[in-house]
């Protein structure tokens, strides 16, 4: 009999619900909280949504271990890289040193992640970097276990040049209802509003999610 | 160089006594030796000029190049040994394509810059190894604006708004100086930069020599690229023109 | 197939070629030693003025119990504790190598290392061994930006917690926690947290028993309560029921004399055989 139970050893994996999109001005991102081993709930207030420059973070899905040692590893890499250049780095750049990253040791890491940020060349942009390493640029992205349920919700809602406020609206709603469908994602939600002057943060408690149809 | 055969010139990692290290001095005389070149900058772009002295009847036309291309939008020209500065292209290229492939973006040039002439400055550091016979003239168009620097052999590097290195540097430095650089647009400097070409060109010492144009600028889509035939005739043509009514002029003096 | 266009990229850091061996022997039969595993309950919690960490003290190997009174919150610097689940000796060495580093990283910025600090060796040191450490660890210490707790999985990744469990016993403990944990606990309420936390491990957890260890960390001050409760005494029977002498009937008596023998060897012994 193995006393130590078998998800002390597991990975641990951020069954997870993320999403970027852009707005007028900017880019919202927005994660659930919830960070599971098998079926406990390691963490039910993970923050996903990691700094990696003042203007780009990353939205985090897939091994915990790994998708922490990337963004640590990429913020390193774009920190040296600004102080050489003297000048914030664009987000694509940090994006790509993503990609870099994911696709190079594809075999062995397990991250599914998404790169938003905000820049003086091109504004606020949303990079998409799924497992196996490609790199996509999208206006609007969700990622995670949850996102199946809401690609549909996603298409017919996001609309180009929303307001800041709708934008967030939008994030709040399409997480909820990821959260309600998916049994690895949950908790509460958290949103990360970026524009030229920095980082918003916000958090909307598990009872003050919008809801839905329930019988 | 009064203090030649001191002793304190048979390696890069010895001071002299007053403090100079005249490996690197006598690199820059292997600079001096070469044909000269020149970099304007101007208010659209940047054209590069090449003295390449032939020494052979039996030479073809555009071989030996000069001038190269470093990235899409970046271009070098160099003065002093060929055969040195092709192994600093080659790490200059290197550089640039390495950056692309990390970052998805074309190499800044001030960044390139950085690199090539930390490169050059490690030359002059060792006393198993000798510095680079060159120096080497980096353009570059980025974000609607013309860059330009300049490296020694001794890894100092200037930008520059116009500059000139290799045999009649001093003089092609002047005739720069008579020029409004920020007023003009390539297409104007193409013709002034092969004029000064042909001016510092000395027919006495060096008979035979190919003019080498290259531009990186709006017209050229921000590529660096060598000028259009038709450009390069007729830049060709308007200095030897020059040089026929400089020379109309002097006799009339006399 | 490698060329000079598409060079064949030697795989990054540590191989783990042998590992996937040694799984793959285990699962055609050749079973492996079982390591000494701290079945464990740890927890810690962030209260007023510091942070506490707690632990139970068995130690397993398979279903036995290996050390009914060990150590499981470990020392890494003066305002630092770790308190360490998995494989006993994964998180004795794991902490005791961060230790070290952190005390010259001491000596050499003239400052009380930060809590972040530590956090980031371990998680680094773990992600490259890709979990073949197993170490699972609950960190807490106080330092300049104030109390800080992560806990640390076998992977690398970490969290940052106002309160967290972790081993076996886990799930008992969380429980506790979440129904009694607050901001801004007193010292003693907070003690009495983390004791009743390690408790519900030690008694609904197979893997943990024995005795509640507490840590207690503040600004400048640290106390190490060793043995602070034994959760579990033998309780004092009502009646003693031991016999009292000649109870028992002597039915009949035989005595007999014990022989002398001697043995004497004789001849020298064979040689030893050597082919």
């Amino acid at each position: 009999m193995e006393l130590a139970n078998d998800w002390m050893n597991a990975a641990h994996s951020t069954g997870t619900s993320i999403m970027a999109a852009t707005f007028d001005g900017g880019v919202v991102v927005g994660a659930d909280s919830r960070t599971t081993t098998g079926a406990y709930i390691a963490n039910r207030v993970t923050d996903k949504l990691t700094k990696v420059t003042d203007h780009i973070y990353c939205c985090r899905s897939g091994s915990a271990a790994d998708t922490q040692a990337i963004a640590d590893i990429v913020g390193y890499h774009l920190e040296f890289h600004s102080m050489e250049l003297g000048e914030e780095p664009l987000v694509e750049v940090g994006a790509n040193v993503f990609k870099e990253l994911c696709y190079n040791y594809r075999d062995s890491l397990s991250a599914g992640i998404l790169v938003a940020g905000w820049d003086k060349k091109h504004g606020g942009q949303i990079y998409s970097i799924p497992i196996g390493g490609m790199c996509v640029k999208q206006s609007v992205s969700i990622g995670g276990s949850g996102s199946s349920y809401v690609y549909g919700y996603v298409d017919s809602n996001y609309k180009l040049n929303m307001t800041k406020d709708e934008c967030v609206k939008f994030v709040i709603t399409t997480l909820a209802l990821a959260m309600s469908r998916d049994g690895s994602s949950g908790g509460v939600v958290r949103v990360g509003i970026i524009t030229e002057k920095g980082v918003e943060r916000k958090v909307v408690l598990g009872d003050e999610l919008p809801k839905f149809f329930e019988e | 160089m009064s203090s030649i055969g001191t002793g304190y010139d048979l390696s890069a990692s010895q001071f002299s006594p007053d403090g100079r290290v005249f490996q690197v001095e006598y690199a820059m005389k292997a600079v001096e030796n070469s044909g000269t070149v020149i970099g304007l900058k101007g208010s659209d772009g940047i054209v590069l000029a090449a003295e390449k002295l032939i020494l052979s009847k039996l030479h073809e036309p555009s071989t030996n190049q000069r001038i190269f291309n470093i990235d899409q939008h970046i271009g070098m020209a160099f003065s002093g040994l060929i055969a040195d500065a092709r192994q600093i292209v080659q790490i200059a290229r290197r550089e640039a394509a390495e950056y692309r492939q990390q970052y998805r973006l074309s190499i800044p040039l001030k960044y390139l810059n950085d690199r090539v002439s930390m490169y050059m400055h490690a030359y002059t550091l060792y006393s198993a190894i000798r510095p680079y016979g060159c120096s080497v003239i980096l353009s570059g168009y980025e974000n609607g604006e013309p860059v330009m620097y300049t490296i020694d052999p001794s890894g100092v590097s200037y930008g520059n708004l116009g500059c000139a290195t290799g045999k009649a540097k001093q003089s092609a430095k002047t005739e720069i100086e008579k020029l409004k650089l920020s007023q003009m647009p390539c297409r104007e400097l193409v013709k002034e930069a092969a004029k000064i070409i042909y001016l510092v060109h000395d027919e006495l010492k060096d008979k035979n020599f190919e003019l080498e144009l290259s531009w990186v600028c709006k017209d050229s889509n921000g590529h660096h690229q060598r000028v259009p035939e038709n450009v390069y005739q007729e830049a060709e043509k308007a200095a030897k023109q020059a040089m026929e009514a400089d020379s109309e002029s002097d006799n009339e003096d006399m | 197939m490698s060329s000079i266009l598409c060079p064949e990229i030697p795989s990054p850091g540590f191989s783990f070629e042998n590992c996937r061996r040694n799984a793959m022997l285990e699962v055609k039969g050749h079973a492996m030693p079982k390591a000494q595993k701290t079945g464990t309950t740890i927890v810690g919690i962030i209260y007023k003025d510091g942070v506490i960490l707690g632990a139970d003290t068995r130690a397993t190997e398979d279903t036995t119990v290996a050390d009914k009174n060990c150590e499981k919150i470990h020392y890494l610097a003066p305002n630092m504790y770790c308190c360490g689940a998995g494989t006993a000796a994964d998180t004795e060495m794991t902490t005791q190598m961060v230790a070290s580093q952190l005390e010259l990283h001491r000596l050499y910025t003239n400052r009380v290392v930060r809590v972040a600090t530590a956090n980031q060796m371990l998680k680094q040191y773990l992600f490259r061994y890709q979990g073949y450490i197993g170490a699972a660890l609950v960190l807490g210490g106080v330092d300049s930006t104030g109390p800080n707790l992560y806990c640390i999985y076998p992977h690398g990744s970490t969290d940052k917690l106002p309160y967290t469990t972790m081993g076996s016993g886990s799930l008992a403990a969380m429980a506790v926690f979440e129904s009694r944990w607050k901001p801004d606990l007193e010292e003693a309420e907070g003690i009495k947290l983390v004791r009743d936390a390690i408790a519900a491990g030690i008694f609904n957890d197979l893997g943990s028993g024995s005795n509640v260890d507490v840590c207690v960390i503040k600004k400048g001050s640290v106390d190490y309560k060793r043995t602070y409760d034994e959760a579990n005494i033998k309780g004092q029977k009502q009646n003693s029921y031991k016999y009292p002498r000649g109870v028992t009937d002597v039915l009949s008596t035989k005595v007999v004399d014990i022989e002398e023998v001697s043995v004497r060897v004789i001849g020298a012994p064979e040689d030893m055989e050597i082919a």
